[in-house]
């Protein structure tokens, strides 16, 4: 049994990558050398004849792997999601158009490559993404649902994009949830008062604040959403309706994003006391991602100070 | 089908004659674009090497890749000069219900790869297909038709440099070097430089061509495909092939009455 908790992000990536390779013959993977630093190495050793590598070069990458999928293969494009943005038009013109089967795969998304400053730090990703018509947006929290991202968006008809860091996480999921289906939110905590909507790596920091929040006498749910597209719209609307107020938290851009998301559908259905949490401008270098969130005000103290204060405004 | 070389320059006055007469009814179309590349698709259609009636999801076959394709009307002219498209139909081209758009879309019939408009990109695409096709272990070979303007854009060049370092000799690249480009001539916009000579240092086997004379263009497909590396025919022509008043310009609109008189002349 492979022990998810223990691998990173992007080793969890690049396992099922290799684990797909196994189960579906038509999979085949694209890097912009980034073979090493996505771990898509693990499905080249397994499977050196179904692998590319295009160079530096995302163009191409996502260009080729549109060609793959008309001669009938599903390709996984992986390379960093900053530089994936430089292919958008090609996603927008060669993929989505025809709703090929694409995957492309952003690794060090948001802050997770902290070293190399705010050029390799994408906070936009969701935003871009999330506009095209057909693609499918996938944002996991940790290794785990990773894995089971990866694995589930094999799945999917049309094209699909999939956000992923590098070596942090704070293992949450694994034993959140038994099976991961495209379009679903999963309730980490339940409660009334508030509820703290999340994606990607900020989950564990919404949990803990819902920790805090109880120590306070606020009672507030954790709904975390690895899809962002297509949203589950049924659970926005009941927690919205439960609580009256909605807290959304993105390690992304508040502007497009995941929050974005909520409130489109939010200020059209069942309008609730609403605050979206997340970036609003680039990061910086940094020793490691955890210092850019403190930095940055993404903490489980300012979590639970947001969700307060929206309590009392309710 | 073997066709007679009178018979193809019979086709190609044809399809030159219905993209003069489509300018006239649809000035949203490219004409001098257009124009420029109607023997090289003749020697592709025409030989059969690539057709204009294959089912969906085919295999064992041949792929046809407009990377320019806001040169599509050469195509649907040529459809229907072997009958593959009522004249009606012809008529209607970029009108909102019609079919025959403008750049190439997914219900687009004839194009293997319904999306080329935006440049450069239906070259990665042929890469693409070109890489699938091998790695099934089809026969099958990709015809890519670029422009030579189009090959200012990066993405040209990296997918290029991807198809030699792979050595994808199923992959025949024809460049329709009409030397014209929306800003007008194409060294004035931007130096190409030497082409043959950069397709060369990539690893690929160069073939210069009149891409107006249909013989010497079937000639290269000939030994392009029997090309161990991956071959790239570069075709000299003239943009607007046929209609004096806009031939090596950015022009590419007609009136009515002008394309009336203009297809007259032609054959």
């Amino acid at each position: 049994m492979l022990d998810l908790e223990g691998l990173t992000p992007r080793e969890a990536l690049g396992r099922a990558l290799a684990d797909l390779g196994d189960l579906r013959k038509d999979v085949v993977v694209l890097v912009a050398d980034t073979g090493e630093t996505t771990r898509a190495r693990f499905f080249a050793e397994r499977y050196p004849e179904r692998f590319f590598n295009v160079g530096i070069a995302e163009q191409a990458l996502v260009g080729i792997a549109a060609g793959l999928a008309l001669a009938g293969f599903m390709p996984y494009a992986l390379t960093f999601a900053a530089f994936m943005a430089r292919a958008w038009e090609q996603a927008r013109n060669s993929v989505d158009r025809m709703n090929l089967p694409v995957r492309l795969v952003g690794t060090h998304a948001g802050f997770a490559d902290a070293y190399d400053g705010s050029s390799h730090q994408m906070l936009e990703d969701i935003a871009i993404f999330r506009v095209l018509p057909n693609f499918t947006v996938l944002v996991p929290a940790d290794s785990c649902e990773v894995y089971r991202a990866v694995t589930a968006s094999a799945a999917v008809k049309g094209p699909v994009y999939v956000r992923v860091g590098r070596d942090f996480h704070i293992p949450t999921t694994c034993g959140m949830y038994d099976r991961f289906e495209v379009g679903r939110a999963y309730v980490a905590v339940e409660g009334g008062d508030v509820a703290i909507f999340t994606t990607g790596i900020t989950l564990p920091f919404a949990v803990e604040a819902a920790q805090l929040l109880k120590d306070r006498g606020i009672s507030a749910a954790v709904v975390h959403f690895p899809t962002v597209k297509p949203l589950d719209y049924a659970a926005v609307e009941k927690y919205a309706s439960a609580t009256g107020a909605v807290l959304t938290v993105e390690e992304h851009m508040v502007h497009g994003g995941f929050g974005s998301a909520v409130a489109e559908h939010l200020s059209q259905t069942k309008p609730a006391k609403m605050a979206i949490m997340g970036l609003k401008s680039y990061g910086r270098t940094a020793k490691n991602p955890q210092e850019l969130y403190q930095y940055y005000g993404l903490t489980p103290e300012n979590i639970a100070a947001r969700a307060e204060e929206l309590v009392r405004l309710r | 089908m073997e066709r007679s070389r009178p018979e193809l320059n019979g086709l190609i006055c044809k399809a030159r004659r219905y993209i003069v007469l489509m300018a006239g009814y649809d000035p949203g179309m490219h004409l001098g674009s257009s124009l420029s590349v109607v023997e090289i698709a003749a020697a592709l259609y025409g030989t059969g090497r690539v057709k204009f009636n294959v089912a969906n999801g085919t295999r064992d076959r041949n792929y046809f890749v407009l990377s320019k394709g806001h040169a599509v009307h050469a195509i649907y002219a040529l459809a229907a000069a072997m009958g593959y498209l009522s004249i009606d139909e012809l008529r209607e081209t970029g009108s909102l219900g019609s079919r025959l758009q403008n750049h190439p879309e997914v219900d687009t019939p004839f194009v293997d790869v319904p999306n080329s408009g935006s440049l450069g990109q239906g070259i990665s695409i042929a890469v693409g297909l070109a890489l699938g096709l091998r790695l099934r272990g089809e026969p099958g070979r990709v015809y890519l038709v670029t422009g030579d303007g189009e090959l200012d854009e990066g993405q040209s060049w990296e997918s290029f440099a991807v198809a030699a370092h792979y050595g994808l000799n199923n992959l025949v690249t024809i460049v329709d070097l009409n030397g014209v480009q929306l800003d007008g001539h194409s060294e004035e916009v931007l130096r190409k430089g030497d082409l043959a000579a950069r397709f060369r240092s990539l690893g690929f086997e160069v073939f210069e061509v009149d891409g107006h004379d249909v013989g010497q263009i079937i000639e290269a497909l000939e030994k392009a495909e029997r090309s161990a590396k991956p071959p790239v025919i570069i075709a000299k022509t003239v943009r607007g092939r046929g209609v004096p008043p806009i031939e090596d310009t950015a022009k590419q609109r007609l009136s009515r009455d002008d394309a009336l008189k203009y297809a007259g002349n032609i054959c």
